[in-house]
C-alpha cells in the first residue's frame, strides 16, 4: 500500500485532490515564503484547506528542510554537497557561519539574516555555491560576494555532445509526438518500440523504461499518471537541471509520449526546490506547448489528451526515491513505501503511475522519431542503448554537461573530455553516480563507463555525475562527509538506515579509530536490511574506501 | 479473563487484567467477533467506577420519605421487601406490583427477574428500557420480517457497496462500529448519512441529508418513490417473497422528491441521489438508531425502512442487511428474555396458550394471560393509584425517562419502591429499600449484542463489600417470596431458557465459547449470522410491506418555542453517566452542553460557553452553550449524561403510537441567555 | 490458493498472502517489531528477514508476497544475523533497556540480543506526558515503528497521531504535538495496545 505512514491518508488526499484542494505541503510552503517560518496556525490552516488531518500536517511540517529552517529577512543557503566539499573542504561553510554569527539552520535574534545548509544547488561546475535569497552565486570568491551583499547569478555550465549528431543536448521540437499522432501509431506500437529500444532508467536504478510502462498499461485504474522525477538531489549532479531549464519542451514531449503509450492523460514533474529556475522554465514551456496545441484536451485533433502540472519539492533528498516522491507529490511526508505494490500498479492517489527520471523521458522523443534501432546504435561499443549525459565537478579543467556514448573509458572521460584536473592537481579518486556510488581510485580509471563494467568495480553508473577528489582530500573526511549526508537525509522509516547511518557517521565523526569488524557488520546490516537504496546504497562508497584507501580511514 | 463489555450494544470482547482484586487494565480481545481487536474508551478504560468509593456496599433502608437511607443487613432488607410486596399483593392483587429489568444486566438476570415477576408475584408487569429506545424497531421487524433482531451482522458493512445510515451517530454511540463503517467508506463503500446534525461520518460519506426532526417517514417514502420510479424494484423478489406491495405502491406517487423536500427540508436532488446510490448498489445495508425510533411514528419509519429493503430485495445475504444499532449492552437480550409486559422469551405472546402452558409446566405455577403495563403505563398507573409497588433494577428512570416531573410524581405515589443498583441514583432517592448489586465486571452470564450474538460474561473481580450479583439477589428475593429459582449458576438458567425457547435451543455455555452464537441457534448448535436467506419468519414465509403515510411529529416549533431540541449521546459518557462519570472520562467531558448553530446563537445573543436557559412545554433547564456548524439552524442538541442538567425535564409525553417509545428527538424549546425574561413554567424544585 | 513450503512444512495460503502469513500458518516464528496483524504490513523494522530459495539476499517476510512453489527458510543465517543487528541498533537508541513485558524485550531475548554495543546518541529522556487521564506518552522510548499511527488510521480512523522528524530524530506525536487530550484522539487505546515498547502506555501502568 502506498502512502506515507498509513494508507487511508492517501485516500483522503485523493478525495480532496478531486475537489482541487491544495496539498498540505503547498500551504505550508506558502507560509514559509510569506512569514519565514511555520506556526501552529499555519498547520491548522493547511489542514483545513487540504483536508489532511492536523496531526499528519504536523508530521509533514517536521520532515522537509524548507519548512524546518527559519528564514530571516535575508535567507542565505550554503551548499554542503560533495562537489563543494571537494572544492573547499567545507571552509566556505565555516566562513559564512562565523561571519554571520549564526549557526546552520538558525536565524539571527533580530531576524535580519538566517543561514541554512542546502544540498545541492546544481552549480557543482563552479563550487562552492551559495544561494542568497533566490540568487545562486558560485565560484572561489563567492563568500566574499555574499558578505559584501553583492551576489550575482553564477554562469550556467558548458554543455556539448560528443556524438556525431547530438540527441540530448539539442532543443526538443515535438517531432516525436507529431509523428506518432500524425502517422496514427497505436499506443501499443509505441510501447513496443520503447521496449525494443531498451531505454534503461537514467536515474540510477537502470530499470528498463518500456517494461515499467508495460506494467502501468496493464494495470487497472480509473486514471493513470506519468511522473517525471526532477528531484536530482545527488550532490555533484546537475544533468536534470540542465534538461529542465534548457530543453524543457523535450521533457514535456517525453511525458506526453509516455502518457500516450500507457493511457495516462496527466503528468506531474516534481522539481526540487533547490533549483528555483526549473519550475518557471517548465511552466513557460508548458504554456507555449498548450498554445501550440502540443498539450491539452485534444492534441493535434487526435483525441489524445495530456497536460502537465509542475510541483516543487521542499528539501529532502530521499524524495528522489519513487515511492517517497509520490508521497511528496501528495503533500505527505516523503518516506519510502515497501514494494510491492509498485507505483506502476498503485502509485499516485493509488492509481497506476509511471515514475521516470527526467533524463530517461528526454530519451523518448528520439525513439519516437527515429526508432529503436537508431537509438540502440547510439552506443556501438556497449551493451546499453542510447546516449548518456555526464557532468563533472569544479575540480576538472572543463567541467560541464557532456553527451557521451556508453562504453567509453572513465579515463577518456576524465582526462580527455574534461581535461583532467586544473591547477596541476591529480585525480585521487572519482565518485560516480552520486553519494551512494562507489569510489573509483585513479588506478582503475580504465574501467568502461557502463552499468555492468562499473558494477564489477563496486561502482555504479547512477545518474552520471562524475566527481573527482584531488590529492588534498582526506578519504576519512570523505567517509565522514558522505555518512553525515546519508544520516541527515534518511527518511527515518526503516530501522537499519535511521539508526545505522547515525552510528556509521559517529564512527567517523570524531578522531577515534574505526573498528573495522563493527563497521563491516554495520555495512552488511545496511545493505541487506534497508528498505530502499538510500540505506542500502550508502555502504558502497565506504566499501570502496575500505578497499582502496584503508590507510587513510583511521582503522583500529 | 475474557468477558464481554457492559457498555453498548456492539459487544466488544475484552480481556480483563486483575491485580490485588482490582482491575489493573482492560484490553480488547483480538478474536472478538464484533470488535476484532479494537474497542473504545469506555470498554478499554472506563472501569474505575467498579471500585469507586460511592459504590453501594450494603443494603439500605429508608425508614421515612425524605429521610436518608440507613445501612441494613440483607436479612432485614429482604424481610422488608417480602413483607411489603406480600401485603400489597393481598390487598390490591399482583398487578399492583411492577418490575423493571435492567437492559445492562445479563440474559440470565433478566430471565430470572421475569420469572420472579410472573411466577413469584403473579403479574406480567415487567418491562425494560428498550421501551425508550428500540421498541419501535422490535415492533417493525417483527411485523415486517418476523424476528426482532438485526437481519445480519456488523461484517455486512464490510461487504456492502452502499449503506444508508439514518438517525444514528456511531462514531460517538457505537465507536467500534463507527470505526468499521468509516474504514469501509475509505475503501469505497458509499455512505449516505441522514441526520439533522452533520455527524462525523458525513465527512466520509458521499451524501448527507439533514431533514427536519420528525420527517424521517417522508424521507424514506421519497426514497421508495424514486426507487420504484427508476426501476430499482426487484419484482421477482417482491412477487415470490413478500405480500402487501400493492398498498405501498398506491401510496408512493404522492411522495415525489419535491413533495418530500417541502416536508423534510432537504433538497429534492438529495432524495434522488440517496435512492440512486442505494438502488444501484449490488449490496446495501440500512442502519439506524434512536434518531429513527424515539419519535411519535418511529415504529412506522422502521417499517418503511423495511419496505425499502424489501422492494429492492436487499436482504438476506452478505452486504445486504438491516442493522439497527441497539444501544445498551444487553437491550437485545433483555427483550429476548421476555422482560416485557406482553411476551415470554423470543417474543411469544403471554396470551398464547401453548407457550404459557409450557412455562407453567416448567415453573410449576399458574401464569397470568393478561398483558402487563409498559413503563409509561406503570408511571400513569402509579399516579392514578393503581400501581402500588415497583422493583427496579439497574435503571435510573428519574434521570433517563421523559417528563421527569411526571416520573418523580409516579415514584413518590408508590407505596413501596425497591431499587437494586450499583450506585445511588436520582431514582434511588425515592426508594424504600436499596439493594447493592454488581457491575458487568463482577458477574457471570451472557449479553446479546446488536448482531443477535449471545456472548459470555465472566467475572474479573468480586462485588465490593456486601454487594452481591444481581443473579444471586433475584434468587434470594424470589425464594423469600415463595418461588424457588432452581439454578445453582447462570449457566443452569441458560439451559432452562434453551429448553423452553426453540430459537435458543442450541445455546449452552460450552457452545458459546469465545465467539458466542447468533440466535436462532438450532439444536445442533448451528447459529444464524444471516436471517431470511430463504424465507421470512411469518406465516407463509413472506415478508409484509406496510403502507404508512407521513404524519407530523408530536411536537412542533411555534412562536413561543421556536427551536427543535434533539437529545442524544456523546462519545465519552454512557447514557445517565452512572458508570462513566465515576471514571477518568469526566476529565474528557465534564458537562452536558447545548449545541446551537451560529445563526441561531447570533440572533439570540448567545456566545460559545454562555450559560443559557432551555424551556419546553413541560420544563426548564440551564446549561452552557456550544456554538457549532455541525447542527442545522433551527435545531439544538444536548445530552443527558449529568444528573445536574435534568435534560429530561424538557421531554413531554409524546411517544410512539405503537410502542410508547418517547419522542426524545422532537421537543420544541425556547432558548435564551440567562438573565432574560424569567421562565413561565416553574422548574422542578 | 498458493502453495509454499516453510521450513519444510507445506502450507496453502490465500492468493496475495505474504511470506509472513505463510510462516504463521505453518506455525513457524518470525521475529517482527513493526507488524500488527490488524494493520497492513509496513516494512519498517526489517527484522522479519527470511531466506527464500532463489533470492540473492534475505527478504522481508511481511511485505513479500508468496508465489506458488516458494521455499522459505525462517532461520536463514544472514536474515537472523541482520535481524539481531537491527534489534541491537534499536536497543542502542533507547535511554534504558526495554521493560521485560514489552514486545521489544521479548524479541531481543528470542534473538539472543543482549546489551547493545553501540555508544553514542540516544533519545533524551523527558518527563512522561500524562496530560490525558488514560494515555501516557514517553517519547524517548519510541522506536518509530509506526504501529500507533497506523492503528489510529487503519483501525480507529481518527488520524490523531503522526510520525515526526526525519532520520535519527524521528518520533511520533499526537495532533500538533499537543498531547492526546488536545488532539483529535478519541481515547480508544489502540495505540497503547499495539506499541511494542512503552512509548505509549496506560497512565495507570506507569512505573
Amino acid at each position: 500500500m502506498l502512502g506515507d505512514v498509513s494508507r487511508n491518508l492517501v485516500e483522503l488526499v485523493r478525495r480532496h485532490h478531486a475537489l482541487d484542494a491544495p496539498t498540505a505541503l503547498d500551504v505550508l510552503k506558502e507560509a514559509v515564503e510569506l512569514r519565514g517560518e511555520v506556526t501552529d496556525a499555519d498547520r491548522r490552516e493547511a489542514a483545513a484547506r487540504s483536508g489532511l488531518p492536523e496531526a499528519a500536517v504536523h508530521g509533514v511540517s517536521t520532515f522537509y528542510d524548507d519548512l524546518l529552517q527559519p528564514r530571516g529577512a535575508r535567507h542565505v543557503r550554503v551548499c554542503t554537497g560533495t562537489a563543494c566539499f571537494a572544492a573547499t573542504g567545507d571552509a566556505h561553510v565555516d566562513a559564512l557561519r562565523s561571519a554571520f554569527g549564526v549557526g546552520l539552520g538558525e536565524r539571527s535574534s533580530d531576524g535580519s539574516v538566517s543561514l541554512a545548509e542546502t544540498v545541492c544547488l546544481g552549480f557543482c561546475h563552479s563550487s562552492p555555491a551559495v544561494r542568497d535569497g533566490d540568487t545562486i552565486d558560485a565560484g572561489p570568491d563567492v563568500v566574499a560576494r555574499v558578505l559584501a551583499d553583492a551576489c550575482v547569478a553564477a554562469a550556467e555550465p558548458a554543455w556539448e555532445s560528443t556524438l556525431a549528431e547530438p540527441v540530448l543536448t539539442r532543443p526538443g521540437d515535438w517531432s516525436g509526438l507529431a509523428r506518432v499522432l500524425d502517422d496514427g501509431v497505436a499506443p501499443e506500437a509505441l510501447l513496443e518500440d520503447v521496449k525494443a529500444a531498451e531505454i534503461r532508467g537514467r536515474g540510477g536504478a537502470g530499470f528498463p523504461a518500456g517494461v515499467k510502462w508495460g506494467f502501468a498499461r496493464a494495470s487497472e485504474g480509473d486514471e493513470k499518471f506519468i511522473v517525471a522525477n526532477g528531484d536530482e538531489g545527488d550532490p555533484g549532479s546537475y544533468i536534470d537541471k540542465y534538461l529542465m531549464e534548457r530543453t524543457p519542451e523535450r521533457l514535456l514531449e517525453g511525458m506526453a509520449l509516455a502518457g500516450y503509450a500507457v493511457g495516462a492523460s496527466h503528468g506531474f514533474v516534481l522539481v526540487r526546490s533547490e533549483y528555483p529556475l526549473s519550475k518557471p522554465a517548465l511552466e513557460e514551456a508548458a504554456a507555449a506547448a498548450r498554445a501550440e496545441g502540443w498539450l491539452g484536451d485534444d492534441v493535434r485533433g487526435s483525441g489524445f489528451a495530456f497536460d502537465v502540472t509542475v510541483v516543487e519539492g521542499a528539501g529532502s533528498y530521499v524524495v528522489g526515491e519513487e515511492t517517497a516522491l509520490l508521497a511528496c507529490l501528495q503533500g505527505l511526508r516523503g518516506t519510502v513505501s515497501a514494494r510491492p505494490p509498485f507505483p506502476a500498479q498503485s502509485g499516485l492517489h493509488g492509481m497506476p503511475t509511471v515514475v521516470n527520471n527526467v533524463e530517461t523521458l528526454c530519451n523518448v522523443p528520439f525513439v519516437a522519431t527515429r526508432g529503436a534501432d537508431a537509438y540502440r546504435a547510439l552506443s556501438p561499443d556497449a551493451e546499453t542503448a542510447g546516449s548518456k549525459l555526464v557532468c563533472f565537478n569544479e575540480r576538472f579543467a572543463r567541467p560541464g554537461v557532456y553527451e557521451v556514448p556508453f562504453g567509453v573509458s572513465m579515463r577518456w572521460l576524465c582526462e580527455e573530455l574534461a581535461g583532467g584536473l586544473r591547477d596541476g592537481r591529480t585525480i585521487k579518486a572519482v565518485q560516480i553516480g552520486g553519494p551512494l556510488g562507489g569510489i573509483l581510485p585513479a588506478a582503475r580509471l580504465d574501467t568502461a563507463f557502463d552499468f555492468d563494467a562499473l558494477a564489477a568495480e563496486g561502482c555504479m553508473l547512477g545518474h552520471g555525475g562524475i566527481l573527482a577528489f584531488d590529492d588534498r582530500t582526506s578519504m576519512r573526511d570523505v567517509a565522514r562527509h558522505l555518512l553525515r549526508f546519508g544520516a541527515h537525509e534518511s527518511c527515518g522509516k526503516c530501522f537499519p538506515c535511521r539508526i545505522g547511518l547515525q552510528r556509521a557517521h559517529a564512527m567517523f565523526a570524531g578522531e577515534a579509530p574505526v573498528e573495522q569488524a563493527r563497521l563491516e557488520q554495520l555495512l552488511e546490516t545496511l545493505e541487506l536490511g534497508s528498505l530502499c537504496a538510500h540505506g542500502g546504497g550508502m555502504p558502497a562508497p565506504i566499501r570502496s574506501l575500505l578497499k582502496w584507501f584503508p590507510d587513510e580511514l583511521g582503522l583500529a | 479473563m475474557t468477558t464481554t463489555c457492559g457498555y453498548c450494544g456492539v459487544g466488544c470482547r475484552l480481556e480483563t487484567h486483575v491485580r490485588d482484586g482490582r482491575i489493573a487494565s482492560i484490553t480488547p480481545a483480538m478474536d472478538g467477533p464484533a470488535n476484532e481487536g479494537h474497542t473504545c474508551l469506555k470498554g478499554r478504560f472506563a472501569h474505575q467506577f467498579s471500585r469507586n468509593r460511592e459504590r453501594l456496599t450494603t443494603p439500605l433502608i429508608r425508614d421515612a420519605r425524605g429521610a436518608d437511607p440507613r445501612p441494613a443487613t440483607w436479612d432485614e432488607a429482604i424481610e422488608r421487601i417480602v413483607a411489603e410486596l406480600t401485603r400489597i399483593r393481598s390487598a390490591h392483587g399482583p398487578d399492583a406490583i411492577a418490575g423493571l429489568a435492567s437492559s445492562r444486566a445479563t440474559n440470565e438476570d433478566c430471565y430470572a427477574m421475569a420469572r420472579l415477576m410472573r411466577a413469584a408475584i403473579g403479574t406480567n408487569n415487567i418491562d425494560n428500557c428498550s421501551r425508550v429506545c428500540h421498541s419501535p424497531t422490535s415492533f417493525a421487524l417483527r411485523k415486517a420480517l418476523g424476528l426482532s433482531g438485526a437481519t445480519g451482522s456488523f461484517s455486512d458493512f464490510d461487504h456492502a457497496d452502499a449503506t444508508i445510515l439514518i438517525g444514528a451517530n456511531p462514531t460517538e454511540g457505537h465507536p467500534v462500529v463507527g470505526a468499521r463503517i468509516k474504514q469501509a467508506t475509505l475503501r469505497g463503500m458509499k455512505l449516505v448519512t441522514i441526520d439533522p446534525r452533520r455527524i462525523e461520518l458525513a465527512d466520509y460519506g458521499v451524501l448527507h441529508l439533514a431533514p427536519r426532526p420528525g420527517s424521517n417517514a417522508a424521507v424514506m417514502l421519497g426514497i421508495a418513490h424514486v426507487l420504484e420510479r427508476d426501476g430499482f424494484v426487484n419484482q421477482a423478489f417482491v412477487d415470490e417473497r413478500t405480500e402487501g406491495f400493492e398498498a405501498l405502491h398506491a401510496l408512493l406517487p404522492s411522495y415525489t422528491p419535491e413533495a418530500v423536500s417541502e416536508i423534510a427540508g432537504v433538497p429534492a436532488e438529495g432524495i434522488e441521489e440517496a435512492a440512486r446510490i442505494y438502488g444501484e448498489a449490488a449490496d446495501a445495508c440500512i442502519s439506524w438508531g434512536l434518531g429513527v425510533t424515539e419519535h411519535k411514528y418511529g415504529s412506522e419509519v422502521a417499517q418503511l425502512i423495511c419496505d425499502v429493503a424489501l422492494m429492492t430485495g436487499k436482504i438476506g445475504r452478505p452486504g445486504s442487511a438491516l442493522l439497527p444499532l441497539r444501544g445498551q449492552n444487553n437491550v437485545q437480550g433483555s427483550s429476548d428474555m421476555g422482560a416485557l409486559p406482553d411476551t415470554y422469551t423470543a417474543y411469544r405472546s403471554v396470551e398464547d396458550e401453548e407457550v404459557a402452558r409450557s412455562f407453567e409446566a416448567a415453573w410449576g405455577v399458574p401464569l397470568s394471560r393478561r398483558k402487563g403495563y409498559t413503563i409509561p403505563q406503570m408511571f400513569d398507573a402509579a399516579v392514578a393509584g393503581d400501581l402500588k409497588a415497583m422493583y427496579i433494577f439497574g435503571e435510573d428512570v428519574a434521570q433517563t425517562d421523559p417528563d421527569t416531573a411526571h416520573v418523580v410524581h409516579a415514584l413518590e405515589s408508590l407505596d413501596f419502591l425497591v431499587c437494586q443498583d450499583i450506585f445511588e441514583t436520582e431514582t434511588t432517592r425515592y426508594a424504600d429499600v436499596i439493594l447493592p448489586a454488581s457491575s458487568f465486571l463482577e458477574k457471570e452470564g451472557t449479553f446479546t449484542n446488536a448482531e443477535r450474538r449471545v456472548q459470555l460474561v465472566a467475572p474479573a473481580i468480586e462485588p465490593p463489600g456486601e454487594a452481591r450479583t444481581d443473579f444471586e439477589i433475584i434468587k434470594v428475593v424470589s425464594r423469600a417470596l415463595g418461588h424457588e429459582l432452581p439454578w445453582a449458576t447462570p449457566s443452569d438458567a441458560m439451559d432452562e431458557i434453551a429448553a423452553l425457547t426453540p430459537d435458543w435451543a442450541g445455546i449452552s455455555y460450552e457452545r458459546l465459547g469465545r465467539r458466542g452464537l447468533q440466535w436462532p441457534v438450532a439444536p445442533d448448535g448451528t447459529d444464524a449470522p444471516i436471517l431470511y436467506a430463504e424465507s421470512f419468519e411469518l406465516p407463509g414465509g413472506r415478508a409484509h410491506f406496510a403502507a404508512l403515510p407521513y404524519k407530523a411529529p408530536g411536537d412542533a416549533a411555534d412562536d413561543e418555542f421556536p427551536l427543535i431540541l434533539v437529545t442524544g449521546r456523546r462519545l465519552q459518557h454512557y447514557n445517565a453517566g452512572t458508570m462513566t462519570r465515576r471514571t477518568g472520562n469526566v476529565e474528557l467531558m465534564d458537562a452536558d452542553v447545548l449545541e446551537i448553530h451560529p445563526d441561531d446563537a447570533a440572533r439570540l445573543w448567545i456566545s460559545d460557553g454562555d450559560r443559557i436557559s432551555v424551556r419546553s412545554r413541560v420544563g426548564r433547564i440551564e446549561l452552557p452553550a456550544q456554538v457549532t456548524e455541525r447542527i442545522e439552524p433551527g435545531h439544538v442538541f444536548t445530552t443527558f449524561h449529568f444528573p445536574a442538567t435534568r435534560t429530561n425535564l424538557l421531554v413531554g409525553a409524546s411517544a410512539d403510537v405503537n410502542t410508547s417509545c418517547p419522542e426524545y428527538k422532537v421537543v420544541a424549546v425556547d432558548v435564551r441567555p440567562i438573565g432574560e425574561q424569567p421562565a413561565k413554567v416553574p422548574a422542578l424544585a | 490458493m498458493t502453495r509454499v513450503a516453510v521450513d519444510g512444512i507445506d502450507v496453502e495460503v490465500a492468493d496475495g498472502a505474504t511470506v509472513l502469513d505463510a510462516a504463521r500458518a505453518a506455525g513457524r516464528w518470525v521475529p517482527t517489531l513493526c507488524f500488527d496483524e490488524r494493520q497492513a504490513p509496513f516494512g519498517a523494522c526489517r527484522v522479519c528477514l527470511v531466506g527464500v530459495e532463489g533470492a540473492p539476499a534475505p527478504l522481508p517476510a511481511c511485505t513479500t508476497p508468496c508465489r506458488d512453489g516458494m521455499t522459505i527458510a525462517t532461520e536463514d543465517p544472514a536474515g537472523r544475523r541482520v535481524a539481531a543487528a537491527v534489534v541491537e541498533l534499536v536497543l542502542s537508541e533507547l535511554p534504558e533497556p526495554p521493560a521485560a513485558h514489552t514486545e521489544l524485550a521479548q524479541v531481543a531475548d528470542a534473538l539472543g540480543v543482549g546489551e547493545p554495543r553501540w555508544p553514542g546518541a540516544t533519545h533524551a529522556p523527558q518527563p512522561a506526558d500524562t496530560r490525558h487521564p488514560y494515555l501516557a506518552f514517553r517519547h524517548e522510548l519510541c522506536i518509530s515503528c509506526g504501529r500507533c499511527v497506523r492503528a489510529c488510521d487503519e483501525l480507529q480512523g481518527t488520524f490523531a497521531l503522526t510520525a515526526t522528524g526525519r532520520g535519527f530524530g524521528a518520533n511520533v506525536a499526537a495532533g500538533l504535538d499537543e498531547g492526546f487530550r488536545a488532539s483529535a484522539c478519541v481515547s480508544c487505546g489502540a495505540c497503547a495496545d499495539t506499541c511494542p515498547t512503552d512509548a505509549i502506555t496506560e497512565v495507570s501502568l506507569l512505573p
